[in-house]
């Protein structure tokens, strides 16, 4: 058998839940592995639900024939941020690494073995998406059979281009910080840069629009979506097949993404090994002079500890600290633009005054700050190292203390930080002011202590890779859609409440419900606490 | 029956960034039926070297040969006929002891009735027949360890590298590897290790290399070096200069 088979067969079976199950005695593990397993079918579920619901209005709205660039670029954008987010831990700086290589593996053959293993994990997502929108476009557009099968096996090839793409990116991010001696810094700075960019690059395309005065053409979601396919060729090419039935795209959209897959894995494969020793190595300056040593409590010395953790992990750093740098950045950019201008930009200068948003300002800060919270990955993150806090003195809530106490250091300032720079910028009363950081200060607490719940819940220490516990562990899960859901419906309600009540009366009215729910979690979280 | 060279480090070094070396000019050979230790403080070099060795960390200075193929050049050929333990082996916890070991016969094209025969003699040896239907992540440090050690013989390797192998493993594993150690060398494989266990690599090792601060500051056959005095003395001494 070929050993990039091999290989790829050894990856899936140990990511099988299904593997784990049937060779494991332990009741609690396989109670654990069905409940993850229902779990995510029901994600997926929720997923279709939501691809179907988007065609049913494409096709309400005769604008049907949208549906399959509309799929291609859903799918293509999740590819791209899915495989950003997983590179440093799937594509490199993996556990595993030195058994690998100390196998008689090509290092492109590893690499490529890696992302096709990264494709096949993220392959449920994009086919959940692809049957649903199949379902949809099939019953409202009524084309001929042929689409249907060309559609499902393009299903299979249209996610690769982004993910090429993405690990490029990736690649590049670890090759130039594989000269520096900070690696994981460097490589976590040009992460945060080059994902701000993205986030960033919306506002950029919709400036170059409007600046080309293209903006009539994107009245329609119909027209915009084939002008997104003239800019982003492999949805194009999708829908040339799928609703042209070009036999050209087709090729074109096979063709490339072998061609790229091949040209990408030759580059990495050259610079892999290299990368990884960079990435996996530290220099020891030996330069240490005893002096300065300063005693801290207990929850505090936890606290440093995970801040450590933190630093030490450019994956946790980039999934664990985004929010924060965002609201730095909302902060900043409200200050500089002005609260005033950013809402005529977003709302597309509807006929309303900004003022009835002020209620709401707290709440979209804490959209960024509460987007992940440290207390959610942080139980988990021990993995091997879990034996470390376990045997020290100390009682199990202390830990748990110390790790919401950091997670509370780092998301109080920015929160703070935003929300100020937003109350300048819309000027907001000083009471108002203090009263929506008093809010902000409960949200951040009640962030903490419930994704702790969610974080000691759900706790897996036996992961092979950080990023199956920061990214896609059941806690992050179950902590991030709810709180970010429920987040947009409390927005929506507080500028509802200010337009009749007095801001004052409705931000303590919030802080009142956000401190009940903190102590709730709270309370929550020592109990569990003293089971883990 | 020291005979041919099977590893040769030719001016070996590396350095992290801008930082201090890790290893600096190692130089030594290891010939097929050696067991050579390779000792050393904490953070001296020694993984940083074996590391290098089985083509895992990348290098820029000096040549490495296993078997007269260059690391760097043909890691492929070098790697077929080399086996590593890591000190601390990271395995696919979610395998099964015995799916972890078909995976990597099946990377050596290890055919099914030998691989089963390999598989059963050492898992006999070391005890952990019983287990190996078991996930890997029910399994003690020791067990991991003993399922890496098997994982390194079933193909047969010429060039045996072991980074602090006998952490872990109970007494009578210990024998066994230690035992399994001498058949090999007299069966004409090379045994390149790394410990702190001076009584150990004074009865098991016929060659030896001290590294301090990532330079080889005594290196050769056993005899030669101790000369009447135990290892442990010749240690100390060559450390303190």
């Amino acid at each position: 058998m070929n050993n990039s088979i091999v290989l790829m067969k050894a990856l899936l079976l140990s990511a099988s839940r299904v593997n784990a199950y049937r060779h494991t005695t332990d009741a609690k593990k396989r109670k654990k592995i069905t409940g993850g397993i229902i779990g995510t079918v029901v994600i997926y579920v929720m997923i279709m639900a939501y691809s179907v619901s988007l065609c049913i209005g494409f096709g309400k709205y005769g604008i049907i024939d949208a549906a399959p660039v509309m799929y291609a670029i859903i799918v293509s954008a999740l590819g791209f941020i899915l495989t950003l987010f997983r590179t440093n831990g799937y594509l490199f700086n993996f556990r595993e690494y030195d058994m690998l290589m100390a196998l008689p593996f090509k290092s492109s053959a590893v690499a490529a073995c890696k992302f096709l293993y990264m494709y096949i994990k993220c392959l449920p997502w994009y086919l959940s998406i692809s049957i649903a929108m199949l379902a949809g476009y099939g019953y409202f557009a009524k084309p001929c059979f042929l689409t249907y099968p060309v559609w499902i096996a393009l299903s299979f090839v249209l996610p690769i281009i982004p993910m090429l793409i993405s690990a490029f990116i990736g690649f590049l991010i670890a090759r130039v910080s594989a000269g520096f001696r900070k690696t994981n810094i460097v490589q976590t700075v040009l992460t945060f840069i080059f994902v701000i960019f993205c986030f960033s690059s919306r506002f950029i395309i919709e400036d170059l629009f409007k600046n080309d005065k293209i903006e009539e053409t994107l009245s329609t979601i119909s027209d915009a979506t084939s002008n997104a396919a003239n800019y982003y060729l492999p949805a194009g090419w999708f829908a040339g097949a799928i609703i042209g039935q070009s036999l050209t795209d087709m090729l074109l959209l096979l063709g490339v993404s072998v061609i790229l897959f091949a040209a990408l894995f030759a580059i990495v494969g050259k610079s892999y090994r290299n990368i990884n020793s960079a990435l996996k190595s530290h220099a020891a300056s030996k330069r240490y002079r005893m002096s300065g040593q300063k005693k801290k409590s207990v929850v505090n010395a936890v606290a440093f500890k995970e801040f450590k953790r933190m630093t030490g992990s450019t994956a946790y750093m980039v999934n664990g600290a985004m929010g924060e740098i965002l609201a730095f950045l909302l902060g900043v950019v409200t200050l500089i633009i002005g609260f005033d201008k950013i809402v005529a930009t977003v709302t597309n200068n509807a006929p309303f005054d900004p003022a009835i948003l002020q209620p709401a300002i707290p709440f979209i800060v804490y959209f960024f700050i509460g987007m992940v919270a440290t207390t959610v990955c942080s139980p988990s993150l021990e993995g091997k190292n879990y034996w470390i806090m376990q045997s020290l003195p100390i009682e199990k809530e202390t830990i748990y203390k110390g790790k919401m106490l950091f997670n509370m250091y780092l998301t109080v300032p920015f929160m703070a930080f935003s929300t100020v720079c937003m109350c300048v910028s819309a000027k907001v009363s000083a009471v108002n002011t203090l009263l929506y950081l008093i809010l902000g200060l409960a949200l951040c607490a009640f962030s903490t202590s419930w994704g702790c719940v969610c974080g000691i819940k759900h706790i897996r220490l036996d992961w092979e890779n950080e990023i199956e516990v920061i990214k896609q562990g059941a806690g992050v899960m179950i902590y991030l859609l709810p709180n970010m859901f429920a987040n947009m419906g409390v927005c929506v309600l507080a500028v509802f409440l200010g337009t009749r009540l007095d801001h004052r009366i409705t931000a303590l009215a919030f802080i009142f419900i956000a401190v009940i729910l903190s102590a709730i979690s709270y309370r929550r979280v020592m109990k569990l606490s003293k089971t883990r | 029956m020291s005979e041919k060279a099977m590893l040769e480090i030719k001016h070996y070094s590396k350095a992290y960034g801008k930082g201090t070396k890790a290893a600096d000019d190692v130089c030594l050979t290891v010939e097929s039926g050696d067991i050579y230790g390779f000792i050393g403080h904490n953070g001296a070099g020694k993984s940083t070297t074996i590391r290098a060795v089985v083509g895992v960390l990348d290098f820029t200075e000096g040549e490495i040969f296993i078997d007269g193929h260059s690391v760097k050049d043909e890691p492929i050929e070098c790697k077929k006929i080399t086996a590593y333990i890591p000190d601390n082996p990271d395995l696919y916890e979610n395998l099964t002891g015995i799916q972890y070991l078909n995976f990597v016969a099946d990377v050596f094209g290890i055919s099914a009735e030998e691989r089963e025969k390999s598989i059963k003699k050492y898992a006999d040896l070391f005890e952990i027949t019983n287990s190996l239907g078991d996930l890997i992540s029910s399994y003690s440090h020791g067990m991991k360890q003993k399922t890496a050690i098997i994982s390194a013989l079933i193909h047969k390797p010429k060039l045996l590298v072991l980074d602090e192998p006998f952490v872990g493993l109970d007494p009578k594993a210990t024998f066994t590897l230690k035992e399994l150690m001498h058949e090999m060398c007299q069966n004409g494989t090379a045994v390149f290790f790394s410990t702190h266990v001076l009584d150990v690599a004074e009865k098991l090792c016929n060659k030896i290399a001290i590294i301090k601060q990532g330079r080889i500051i005594a290196s050769g056959s056993m005899k030669e070096l101790t000369e009447g005095h135990s290892l442990e003395e010749v240690f100390l001494e060559a450390d303190n200069e």
